[in-house]
């Protein structure tokens, strides 16, 4: 029997095991979590630029409680570390965004990014291989050719390919890849550009968005992230550094320099500090399921913004506003650099986003109640239930309190995924993956 | 004092982060960069705030005393002020401003009286826009009025009573020199004759170095704190003075006379200027600082 709740708070369980590397170095970091449209395989990108991909195990009668976990399908190596000759710089391989293309036949296409240049990968199963060469059999008689070779059944093999590499389209850092709902196309934008790509051809790209100044000492904003309408081809959004998104047409024009529509929420003057501007800078936007919202990440909330309303967003949520009065040794540590990112539920009805110590935030946005939880080993027992953390702002502290400054700033969740259909999510906490499911076996 | 050595902090800490960034793998970050280069101007504006505002009160006071008698009767109005306490000036900008604040409250009566058709409207605007930070400032003739006005609103209700008794005669003269003073080329030629007799004594206490305490002590004989209790007002008002961090800079930039364009185009303008006043008053402590935001643009133009 299958029973949660339809709203918060739900009840998440660990896998049996927590997915992780053993020893912890610097390539091990996870830097990107994305779900594929089915919600059937989980794909990691660290900084080493591997890509680990998850599968999602069949139920089988034989062992029931084993239903729905997830195990390695394959791994690969996506990116490799470059050097531009011309500019003397190292390109990082660590990989930035992995998207899944939708499922057309037996094999999985994703694309996978890093600094300069985006991938297509294609992975696939191999469960047969062609064996028999022996033109004469073993007593010497000719076969007959059609007979030489046959597929015979081996090991499944799960093999990754690379079948595009596109490259040498962008001068700045890749933030983000958004695959178009044409399945055709996919966009690749960097600080000032964003590029349009067909999926097939690999040396061309057009420039949809472009927003360097003539004179770059005239600089004011990046772009930070972008995204397509997951219904409507033509339309997408791009954020910036100073909190504004925007919303593009691409029917209106070839270069989407004039935006259709410009989202943006006046600044609290009350709250103004040197780090307002930091603070404000959008680190992730996010279309909703049903394509009619909007969510962005800024340092320290999360907005869900209504496509129809530009002049303030639908709704605010506090993430850690506890830091607010920090901002100056965030900013010493370099945390308030920290890039956090969002995910819609498959309802469209809890957004979730990541914070420091290893918490991780839900909010509801029909009951407005909000969880703060905990991706640890110590809390992860398998079978057992997540308890709500709670963070104490002042005053007396609560038995299972923590203070602000007890907060640890190195712990920080930074990339998680929202399974499409089921309350099945995964969060990355550096090195780790935890992956908590909703349901009682 | 405080958010002044804040602001200097976060300066240095800025600079090295961009220092930092141009060794790290990968290469530079933009984005990353363009916020720091925000912070660092923030912070600088704050500082160079500061600062100016011990300029622009140095000019006041060698001002007041090339001129005559009145000017002694108003020092004599002023002296119970000064000795109250001892010029621990930690650069606090009110602090800095405070002596200027009583012959500014004179100003802005005077400017009531005297030019009362002309900018009258404004002053009242002005002086009743206290609170919101004077951040929308008319015209540019007026921010130099109005970010001490500002300050001094703040305090004028534990001036007046103390400082003013009544415009001198020689007020409105005083006036319409103030304004200029501040602004106008003419008035920056005034400036640098004024800054002249300052400069040996200000050469004596400062030193090219980023030691705040040095540029404090230059500042002394300038600045009268009033009481504690303006301490403790300017320490509430904190938050406000972040927001008049603005309409300060205006006044900066529209008294250097550069646009305040873009990110480093509004570096880059000021600097000649602040350059400029460098040559004029000797030395400012922040020079090294200015003149190191200079590789920086380089480096932005180079992306």
């Amino acid at each position: 029997m299958k029973c949660f709740s339809r709203y918060l708070p739900y009840l998440f369980r660990p896998s049996s095991t927590i997915l992780s590397s053993s020893c912890h170095t610097e390539a091990d970091i996870i830097s990107t979590v994305e779900f594929n449209p089915t919600g059937e395989l989980l794909a990691t990108g660290d900084k080493g630029g591997r890509v680990v991909v998850f599968q999602r195990e069949q139920e089988s009668k034989n062992q029931p409680h084993r239903r729905g976990e997830y195990n390695v399908y394959s791994t690969f190596q996506s990116h490799e570390p470059e050097f531009d000759y011309l500019k003397s710089l190292e390109i990082e391989e660590k990989i930035n965004k992995i998207r899944w293309l939708p499922q057309q036949n037996a094999a999985y296409f994703l694309l996978s990014t890093n600094d300069k240049t985006v991938k297509l990968w294609k992975v696939s199963e191999r469960d047969k291989r062609p064996e028999g060469y022996n033109l004469k059999d073993e007593e010497g008689r000719i076969r007959d050719p059609t007979t030489i070779t046959a597929l015979r059944p081996m090991d499944l093999m799960v093999e990754a390919t690379p079948r595009r590499v596109f490259s040498n389209a962008h001068t700045y850092h890749i933030n983000s890849i958004s695959v178009n709902s044409d399945y055709e196309t996919y966009m690749s934008t960097d600080d000032l550009r964003i590029n349009l790509w067909n999926l097939e051809i690999t040396n061309r790209s057009f420039n949809i968005v472009d927003i360097k100044p003539a004179n770059m000492e005239m600089l004011t904003e990046v772009i930070t992230a972008a995204e397509f309408q997951p219904s409507q081809c033509n339309t997408f959004v791009y954020s910036s550094s100073k909190g504004s998104i925007r919303l593009c047409d691409m029917r209106a024009s070839a270069l989407c320099d004039n935006h259709s529509k410009l989202f943006e929420e006046p600044e609290d003057p009350s709250n103004r500090s040197f780090f307002s501007e930091i603070i404000s800078s959008i680190s992730d936007v996010k279309f909703s399921h049903s394509g009619r919202y909007l969510m962005t990440r800024d340092y320290l909330t999360v907005k869900v913004w209504d496509l129809n309303m530009e002049s303030k967003p639908l709704e605010t949520y506090q993430v850690h506003d506890y830091l607010r009065s920090k901002l100056c040794s965030l900013y010493e540590n370099d945390c308030i650099f920290d890039k956090f990112e969002c995910v819609w539920n498959g309802s469209d009805s809890v957004i979730m986003t990541g914070s420091y110590n290893n918490f991780f935030r839900m909010f509801d946005r029909n009951t407005k109640r909000d969880v703060t939880l905990e991706a640890s080993r110590e809390n992860s027992k398998p079978r057992a239930i997540l308890k709500p953390r709670k963070v104490c702002v002042g005053g007396k502290r609560r038995k299972d309190e923590i203070s602000v400054d007890s907060l640890d700033f190195s712990k920080k969740i930074l990339h998680s995924a929202w399974h499409p259909s089921e309350n099945i999510i995964a969060v990355a906490a550096t090195n780790n993956l935890y992956i908590f499911q909703d349901k009682v076996n | 004092m405080e958010y002044k050595v804040e602001a200097h902090r976060i300066m240095s800490i800025s600079l090295g982060k961009i220092y930092n960034s141009r060794v790290q793998r990968g290469g530079i970050k933009l984005h990353k960069n363009l916020l720091v280069s925000l912070v660092l101007r923030s912070a600088r504006q704050v500082y160079l705030r500061d600062y100016y505002g011990g300029i622009c009160l140095s000019a006041q006071q060698a001002r007041e005393w090339c001129e005559g008698e009145y000017m002694d009767s108003e020092q004599d109005k002023l002296v119970p002020g000064s000795t109250e306490s001892l010029p621990e000036s930690d650069g606090q900008s009110e602090v800095a401003v405070d002596k200027q604040e009583p012959s500014n409250v004179v100003e802005s009566h005077a400017a009531l009286d005297v030019e009362s058709e002309a900018s009258g409207e404004q002053d009242h605007a002005e002086n009743g826009v206290l609170d919101s930070g004077c951040s929308e400032l008319k015209t540019p003739e007026e921010s130099p009025e109005a970010s001490p006005t500002c300050e001094v609103s703040n305090v004028v209700t534990t001036i007046s009573s103390n400082c003013i008794s009544g415009p001198p005669p020689s007020n409105p003269k005083q006036a319409t020199e103030t304004p200029n003073g501040c602004q106008t080329d003419d008035g920056e030629s005034v400036e640098e004759k004024l800054h002249e007799p300052i400069v040996p004594h200000t050469c004596t206490n400062r030193k090219r170095s980023a030691d705040d305490s040095e540029l404090t002590d230059s500042l002394p004989k300038k600045t009268k704190v009033m009481s504690s209790t303006l301490i403790s007002k300017n320490d509430e008002k904190k938050a406000e003075t972040e927001e008049m961090d603005t309409s300060n800079v205006s006044s900066l930039i529209t008294i250097f006379g550069s646009s305040f364009s873009g990110l480093l185009s509004s570096e880059d303008g000021a600097q000649p200027d602040s350059e400029a006043e460098d040559s004029d008053s000797g030395q400012i402590c922040c020079d090294q600082m200015l003149k190191n935001l200079n590789p920086w643009s380089t480096a932005i133009v180079a992306f």
